[in-house]
Order: C-alpha cells, then structure tokens, then sequence
C-alpha cells in the first residue's frame, strides 16, 4: 500500500567514502592531533622532528604561513596577513588558520598571528639543524661485525609484514589459510572493526575491511596506525612518546640502522608492534639496533609512493605500481602474481583463467553485487581501478572506458532503488474536508512523505506524529481515525 | 595544488659584488657569509614543504658556470656524519653546497682579472635540467609526472646586466615561456637589471629588489617560498613598471629607440644597410629617411651608455623599439 517499506539500506555507507575522498585534501591524523589537549601538543612540539612530520602533513596555504611567521619575533596582524591573500584564496586563507589555531600551532588567530613558542623553537631547529633534542633519531655505532641490510632486504622485509596482514584479511572466511599475522595485529584488526569473530570465534572480514582492502597502501596504514593511537591509552602508553616516536621514523633514512638505546619505555615497547606491521626490521627481537623501513620513512610524504606495498609481488620487477587493463568489454587483464592482489580483484571481477604472470577475467552484474553486497561501493572499486591501471592504459583519456564506470555505478544505484523511512500512515477520515485539513496541517510542519487524495491518506515523517496526532484530536475531540 | 614542486636556484658568485656587498658603507651590509646562511635556510624550507620536492642549485661564477646541487643525484657527495639533531637530506644538501662553493672560490683566488659572470651559462644549464627532469618523469608514467611538475627558476642577482648577454638571455627567457618555467629575480646587491627585469616580467615570475637586505630569508620566504601553483590564492610582489629596453645587436648597447629588421627582427643602434643577421639589403631610399627621422640631437640617441633612465617611445613609424 505504501511505497516506503522497511526493508532498507543503510543510511551511514556514504561517510566512510566521503572520508577516503577529502584524504587527498587533508590528512587524517590532523583531526586526531585537533582532539589532543594543548600540553599534550606542546610537549610534541618539544621535538623538532615531531614538527617538521607535523608540518608535512599540513596543507600548502597552512605551510606557507607557518613558514611566514617562523622567523619574526613579534606578532602579526591577522589583517596584514590576510592582505597577502588575493580573493580566491580568502576562505582556504581562514580555513588554514582555523586548522592551525587548532592544532595549537597559532597562538591566538582572532587579532594577532604569532606561533605558539614552543612549536617556533622546534621548528627554528629543524629546519637549520641544532638544538639538543637527538629526536631525528640516534643512528648506532657503525663499525660492528654486521652492517645494516640492505635497502632490497628492508622492501622485502616489510612487503612481507604488510601482505601477510592484508591477505589473512582477504583470505579470511574463505577456506584457506594463509600464514597469521601475530595477535597483537588480529587484535588491532578486530579492534578497528576490520575484521570480526564469526559464530565459531573465527575472525572474518567486516564490510568495513572490504573497503579498507581498496584503499592505497598509504592510506591503509594510517588507518591501521591511527586505531593504534585509539589504543594507546588503553595500553597505559604515553601518547605524546608514541606519537613523537612515529614521526621520527618518519624522518629516519632508509637503509641506516639506530640505536634503541635513547629510547623511552613506551617506545622500546612500540618496536615490538611496529616489528609486526612492518614499519622496522630488527635482527632479533632483543636486538638494541632497529631500521626503518620504507613503510615508516614514507609516513610523511603526500604521495603514495610505498614501491614495495603497491608494487608487483615480486618486487624485482621495476614496474611498480600498475597492472590492470580494462577493455571497454568489461574484460580485464591483470598482469600480477601476486596472490593478494589477485585475492582482491576476486572480490569485484569474476576470474576466468590464471597464468603464471596473468589473470583474466570479467566484471559481471554479479560480480559487481557481491562485492556491493559486501559492503564495497562502486566509487572504492573505480578509484582501485584507476590507481592500479597499467601504464599502458595511462594514455586513454579518461583512464577507465565510460561505459565500464557507468555500468559499475548503474549496479550500485540498482540497489538503491528502495529507500526506507520510518513515519505513520493516516487513513480513514470521516470526509474529503477532514483529509484536506489535516493534510494541509501536515504540509505546513513539512513532514509529507506521500498522499493520496482518492484513498484519503497520507504518510508523514515519525518526527511530525506528535503535532499531527494532537492536531486531530483536537479537531475531533476523540478518537480519531488514525492509523499508527 | 598539493604537488610537488621543482626548484632550481642560481647563485650569482660574482666576488667582486660581493665585496662590494659587504662594505659597511651600504645602509645594510650583507658579506656573502650571512647570504649563504640565509639561502640554505630558505632552500632547507622549500624541501621541508613537502617529502617530493626536488631542488637543484646552479652558482653563475666569473667565466663559468656550474652545477652545485641536484636532489635527484647525491650520489658522490661528502660521508656527512650522523647527526641526532638534524634532519639529515638537509645537512646533505646544505654541507654539499657549501662545500662546493668553498671549492669553487678557491680556484679562483689564482685568476687575476675577473670576467664578467656567466649567468646565462647557469641560466641555460637551469633550464636543460628541468627540461630533463620533466622528461625522463612523464615518460614512465603519468602519476610521475606530478612529482617535477611546477618547476620554477629563482636568480638571486647582484651583478649588473651585461649588455652583451641580451640575445641569450631573451632566448633562455623564450624557452622557459614555451616550458611553462617561472623565472623568479630577487636582486640582492646593485642596481635594477632591466633583461632580469623582462625575464620575470615575461614568465610570470616576480622581481624583487631587497630594501631590507639584513631580511633577507624573510623575503625569500614570503615572495619565492609559495611554489607557482599557490600564486592565485597568494599574491606575490610583481614589478608594477618593467624597463622594456633592448639591446642592439651591433654594439650591444641597451638603446631607447631601435631600429629593427623587416625580415630577421634584428636590433640595431643606427639604420645599416646590410642587416648582419640575415643579410637582407635595405633600400638606399629607407636608409635616407630613417636617418632623416631619427632624434638630431645625438644626446637623445645617447642611451648607448647603458644608464638606466625610464623607457620613453617616440611615435616614429619605421622605428620600433622592442617589446
């Protein structure tokens, strides 16, 4: 009788792909330092590595002001400032200091524009050197028996951490097993939502971890890495040591060994965690050295270059980055051994053969709603798409065949074509007057969802039941003829 | 917007300037010690923006030019010790730069005349290296190609124009346009450089002539810091009056008013009637009447000097002097 039935979508799906889209615009761990206590942040400032980490993640209008305002020693009129921006760049201008102001970089933003001291210190002495802090990480001594691995070993090294913790996600509920992550990452991963236990305690991939498998390697580990920091109080850790611990990694050299010596407890505790996801390489787990690996020194840079995470399995191959090609028949070639990727195309292509270095498949109607049905949207699929095209397909412009993105997107609106509110149904007045006036009554509060004048009903929104339902008993005096 | 950018600076290393520079009778004295730390403040500013951006550096010295610093090869340079408190690319970079500058101040001490500088020399090696750079990038993939996309050139001057130097300079000025390049000029010491002037005028740079020169870094950061993607939401400090005098191609004398051939466009002082360029006969008629238009009094024509004096253009029809 009425369209709105209850059988529904939910309503929260979209939240999450706006969230993955604004990364390229902002980074996700500024809204989790935004949340921090002013001496907590001060006391990351104290470190000028945490600052430089700090101020890469920042956005470009925010670097140039923090750059501006570093070498004054008096403060600025916020108006002088603002004269510098030309009038495209006013509100992306007040954004920046509105961001900063909250990060506790900018002291005050309202009158006068001065950088909080502490961040100016820390800043001062990482851009010309100095200070005392060590906190770009004290390298070991060099000349023991063993020197560092090499740069290949560490790529391979953390390529291996990573895809283990991906292809345990992707294989899970499949039959097979892949080797296990340690349990200080199925934890992290239950605790992220990522993944959770089935009726017979089996960790089995969320919607959520469907759509975290398409995500860039760069964004997968932030958010791996920002559900630690969720953590971190739990574990009893201080989080200003583990945070200034991440972001000197971060401007760690690749290939170089440190020392753990200068390290605090918390952080000599993180290297045991960070071992398993890969960001360090340690000889032995008691070892007092420790290397970053690439994973880690690149936590900082915007672009997503990780070459060992995204690169081809074998990591010797120079092609890094691409190997999907697309035909405007829906056909796709994906040039990779890689068992992890080619678990995930699994989940929105239907593999017709394999080769030693090949997989060939289609994307089906089907194929596309089980993975749509797992939680994926057909955005998440395009942009994996877009980001692990073959360099051949580069020249094509657009990149993907229209119509194969169209029909991707006309499956997905397939599923939506049912949309559920919840609401009351009146029905039964006494007279095509009653109706009228009611009706008019509900349309002023704007709460109408549907009407019906030859069947005199009408449907309104829940939050307008109270008003309609006084409004009739008013009029009547009794009992209506409502239908809850 | 958030794409790396490419910076290549050249230093111009003229001593002579620079002692000049640093006598205490300028208003504000700056000795080429503080220059150095100010620039290696600003260039390790422009690589802390962002973990991809590229920087080269080029020092324009007396009869030669070289290359100081490429990001993309660091390959061969000094076993920099490791420090706890700094960031090590920038110690790289900086101890590399200063290291080759010392070097190359050494050397020289031996020569007795100085030549003229060459900046055109570091101005064309500027150029062919972002030329390479884009290249090998865009070539691999597209997503590489952001990473030298934006690439611009800051001259941090403190010779005076070489008049001889004009037909390269507008050349390296015509390439950098046709690469999209922005040359940015900051003068550091001496008077305005009129083909410095054009050369940010005509890329869409901006030309800066320092008041303070005891604020040095704090010019450089706000002016030449903001890669040129950000320069619509920023507005940078352009010249609002460009000198656009010319230099002729026979004495190479910047002139006020040229006479320019109909066939090549080349430049001269005085009407000729061969053109040295393309060889092209001008009528013996046009000679007569050119000359005959032309300003009797010598003085007028005596720009021939090369002082500065704002660009005045006579409405003379055959005549023109170059945009």
């Amino acid at each position: 009788m009425i369209s709105e039935g209850r059988g529904g979508r939910r309503g929260g799906r979209t939240s999450s792909a706006r969230a993955s889209t604004s990364m390229t615009t902002r980074h996700a761990l500024l809204p989790f330092l935004q949340s921090q206590s002013q001496t907590a942040l001060t006391r990351l400032y104290q470190r000028p590595s945490s600052c430089l980490s700090i101020f890469r993640l920042l956005g470009p209008i925010e670097r140039q002001i923090v750059m501006n305002l570093l070498w004054l020693e008096a403060s600025v009129p916020t108006s002088a400032l603002a004269s510098w921006v030309s009038r495209e760049g006013k509100t992306p201008f007040d954004d920046a200091l509105a961001t900063l102001t909250a990060l506790h970089i900018l002291a005050n933003a309202a009158v006068k524009l001065t950088l909080s001291p502490a961040f100016k210190t820390s800043m001062r002495h990482a851009v010309t050197g100095g200070g005392a802090s060590a906190s770009f990480g004290v390298p070991a001594d060099l000349d023991e028996k063993r020197a560092p691995p090499s740069v290949e070993a560490l790529d391979n090294h953390a390529l291996e951490r990573w895809e283990t913790i991906l292809h345990y996600m992707v294989s899970s509920g499949t039959g097979q097993t892949p080797s296990r992550p340690s349990q200080g990452v199925l934890y992290l991963l239950q605790r992220s939502g990522l993944m959770a236990p089935n009726i017979g305690q089996q960790l089995q991939i969320t919607s959520p971890g469907f759509q975290f498998l398409l995500h860039t390697p760069h964004a997968q580990l932030w958010e791996l890495l920002l559900q630690y920091l969720q953590m971190v109080e739990e574990r009893q850790m201080d989080l200003v040591e583990v945070l200034s611990f991440l972001f000197m990694l971060s401007t760690m050299e690749l290939g170089r060994d440190y020392s753990t010596e200068f390290l605090s407890e918390t952080q000599k505790a993180m290297l045991e965690d960070l071992r398993d996801y890969g960001l360090i390489w340690q000889r032995k787990a008691n070892s007092r050295r420790f290397c970053p690996t690439r994973l880690a020194t690149t936590l900082t840079s915007s672009l997503p270059p990780l070459p060992t995470a995204a690169g081809t399995g074998a990591g010797s191959s120079g092609q890094a980055q691409g190997f999907i090609i697309l035909e405007t028949n829906y056909r796709l070639y994906a040039y990779t051994d890689n068992p992890l990727q080619t678990a995930v195309l699994n989940l929105f292509v239907s593999v017709k053969s394999r080769f030693p270095n090949l997989v060939v498949g289609s994307i089906t109607r089907d194929s596309v709603r089980k993975a749509l049905a797992n939680g994926i949207t057909a955005e998440q699929i395009i942009s994996y798409l877009t980001t692990y095209a073959h360099p051949q397909m580069r020249k094509n412009k657009p990149l993907l065949p229209v119509t194969v993105q169209d029909q991707i997107r006309l499956w997905e609106l397939e599923r939506n074509r049912v949309k559920s509110q919840e609401g009351y149904l009146y029905t039964q007045f006494a007279s095509h007057a009653d109706y009228e006036y009611v009706l008019n009554y509900a349309k002023q509060l704007d709460t109408v969802l549907w009407e019906n004048s030859a069947k005199r009903c009408f449907f309104g929104r829940l939050e307008g039941h109270a008003n309609i339902r006084g409004f009739i008993e008013r009029r009547t005096g009794g009992n209506p003829g409502v239908n809850g | 917007m958030n794409n790396a950018s490419h910076l290549s600076l050249i230093l111009d290393l003229s001593p002579s300037q620079w002692h000049l520079s640093a006598a205490p009778s300028n208003t504000h004295p700056l000795p080429f010690k503080t220059f150095l730390s100010h620039v290696l403040t600003f260039l390790n500013s422009h690589i802390a923006q962002m973990h991809e951006n590229s920087l080269a550096v080029f020092g324009a010295l007396p009869g030669k030019s070289i290359m100081l610093y490429s990001s993309s090869d660091v390959s061969g340079g000094p076993e920099v010790p490791a420090d706890s408190n700094a960031y090590r690319p920038f110690k790289l970079m900086n101890s590399i730069v200063a290291r080759n500058i010392e070097a190359e101040l050494e050397l020289l001490e031996t020569m007795g005349d100085e030549p003229p500088v060459a900046l055109v020399g570091a101005l064309t090696k500027a150029l062919c290296y972002i030329n390479r750079i884009t290249h090998t990038t865009s070539g691999s993939s597209a997503e590489d190609s952001a990473v030298a996309a934006d690439p611009r050139i800051l001259i941090l001057s403190v010779s005076p124009d070489l008049s001889s130097s004009y037909i390269p300079i507008m050349n390296s000025i015509f390439s950098a346009q046709k690469n999209k390049i922005i040359i940015d000029v900051c003068k550091v010491y001496g008077a305005d450089t009129v083909f410095l002037q054009q050369a940010a005028h005509l890329t869409g740079g901006s030309y800066i002539d320092l008041e303070r020169r005891d604020a040095l870094l704090q010019y450089l950061v706000m002016s030449f810091l903001p890669p040129p993607t950000m320069r619509q939401f920023i507005a940078v400090p352009k010249q609002d009056k460009v000198d656009f005098r010319a230099a002729c191609f026979c004495h190479k004398n910047i002139v006020d008013i040229g006479f320019v051939c109909s066939v090549c466009l080349s430049i001269f002082c005085s009407p000729v009637p061969v053109c040295s360029t393309c060889r092209t006969k001008f009528p013996m008629k046009t000679l007569q009447r050119l000359n005959a238009s032309r300003p009797a009094v010598p003085s007028a024509n005596g720009s021939a000097n090369g002082t500065p004096r704002p660009p005045s253009k006579p409405a003379t029809p055959m005549s023109a002097s170059l945009r």
